[in-house]
């Protein structure tokens, strides 16, 4: 995913890099990557970091939609990582899975505890950090995002969980269900819904998103 | 809803998570430091006890690991459990250790009627 391992700073900041700066770590699988960091491994840490640090906190902040809230569950999935490292069964589960299941449950627990924001900020999702489209584009993309944003907070929780899994973070059906630990068919079935809602949340701004001329 | 406006609204949609997607979502850099330091933490406190745990094992488990741990240790309680029962139960052909304890001490002269003088003469 080419969202992984971009890791950056606020503009002006001194830049903290967790991202590899090549050689064989980062060639190595998450599996082999837990096991060195159970067995000392410093680098290890650094990997896991850009790899599944922002994986971690994009999936965090498009279910909170709040950026501290974000950072606090991505931080506390990653320590549980760290902590779980030790005990990790190479090949009977994915790394990211288990983390992805693990923030999952980490941000119903702060709806459960009333921790979630009600308002979403619209700096919750920063601008693309790579120069591309232009600045019309990146603009009109930029409040895309923001207006889904807005319409995934509508969602029931499950079905906001369902819908940025599959397609946001671009997870299979069967992964979903597993992280869920729910049968494909009620991940389908959840990501249907979902769509539907967001799609009706959606239909009044077309022409403000640019869509007027189809 | 028709077939038609369904492929539109589709489409409309992949177009946000399409931005969404490219909206590459950078990991803040306090954050990043702070998974980082947690790393460090978890892994010493980790290591700290691992080393404990290996210090306070004592001289017992050294000398298992010496003597090539549990399964040399099985080997050894059978070999001394088969010792004390053939102790115990001897096969016949084996003396019975009860027998043998309650013998009387007897002296044999292996030189009879030699006189050492007869066998150790001196020179000259």
């Amino acid at each position: 995913m080419a969202r992984a391992g971009i890791i950056s700073g606020p503009p002006g900041a001194r830049g903290v890099t967790a991202a590899p700066s090549g050689g064989e770590d980062a060639e190595l699988s998450d599996d082999a990557l837990v096991a060195l960091f159970a067995n000392g491994d410093e680098r290890a840490a650094r990997v896991l970091t850009a790899r599944l640090g922002p994986k971690a906190y994009s999936v965090a902040l498009r279910v909170l939609g709040n950026r501290a809230e974000a950072e606090d569950a991505a931080q506390e999935a990653m320590l549980r990582l760290w902590r779980m490292a030790p005990d990790w069964r190479p090949g009977e589960a994915q790394v990211s899975t288990w983390l992805y299941r693990v923030v999952m449950n980490l941000c119903l627990d702060r709806k459960r505890h009333g921790k979630r924001a009600g308002a979403v900020p619209l700096d919750a999702v920063p601008d693309p950090a790579d120069p591309g489209p232009g600045a019309a584009e990146r603009m009109q993309d930029g409040a895309r995002t923001d207006a889904l944003q807005a319409a995934l907070l509508t969602l029931p929780e499950r079905q906001r969980q369902a819908v940025v899994l599959r397609h946001i973070e671009e997870l299979s059906n069967p992964e979903i269900a597993g992280i869920m630990e729910i049968s494909v068919e009620a991940v389908e079935s959840l990501t249907a819904r979902g769509k539907r809602t967001l799609a009706a949340a959606l239909a009044g701004r077309q022409a403000e998103l640019g869509y007027d001329n189809g | 809803m028709t077939m038609v406006d369904k492929d539109i609204e589709d489409s409309i949609l992949e177009t946000h998570f399409a931005a969404a997607r490219c909206a590459n979502t950078v990991l803040p850099a306090g954050l990043a430091a702070r998974m980082l330091a947690d790393a460090d933490r978890v892994q010493a406190e980790s290591l700290r006890v691992g080393e404990g745990a290996l210090a306070g094992a004592g001289r017992w488990r050294q000398l298992l690991a010496l003597l090539g741990g549990w399964p040399a240790m099985g080997g050894l309680a059978t070999a001394c459990a088969a010792g004390v029962w053939i102790g115990v139960s001897p096969p016949d052909f084996l003396p019975d250790p009860v027998g043998l304890m309650a013998e009387q001490n007897s002296s044999v002269n292996l030189l009879d009627s030699y006189a050492l003088s007869s066998v150790l003469p001196e020179d000259g």
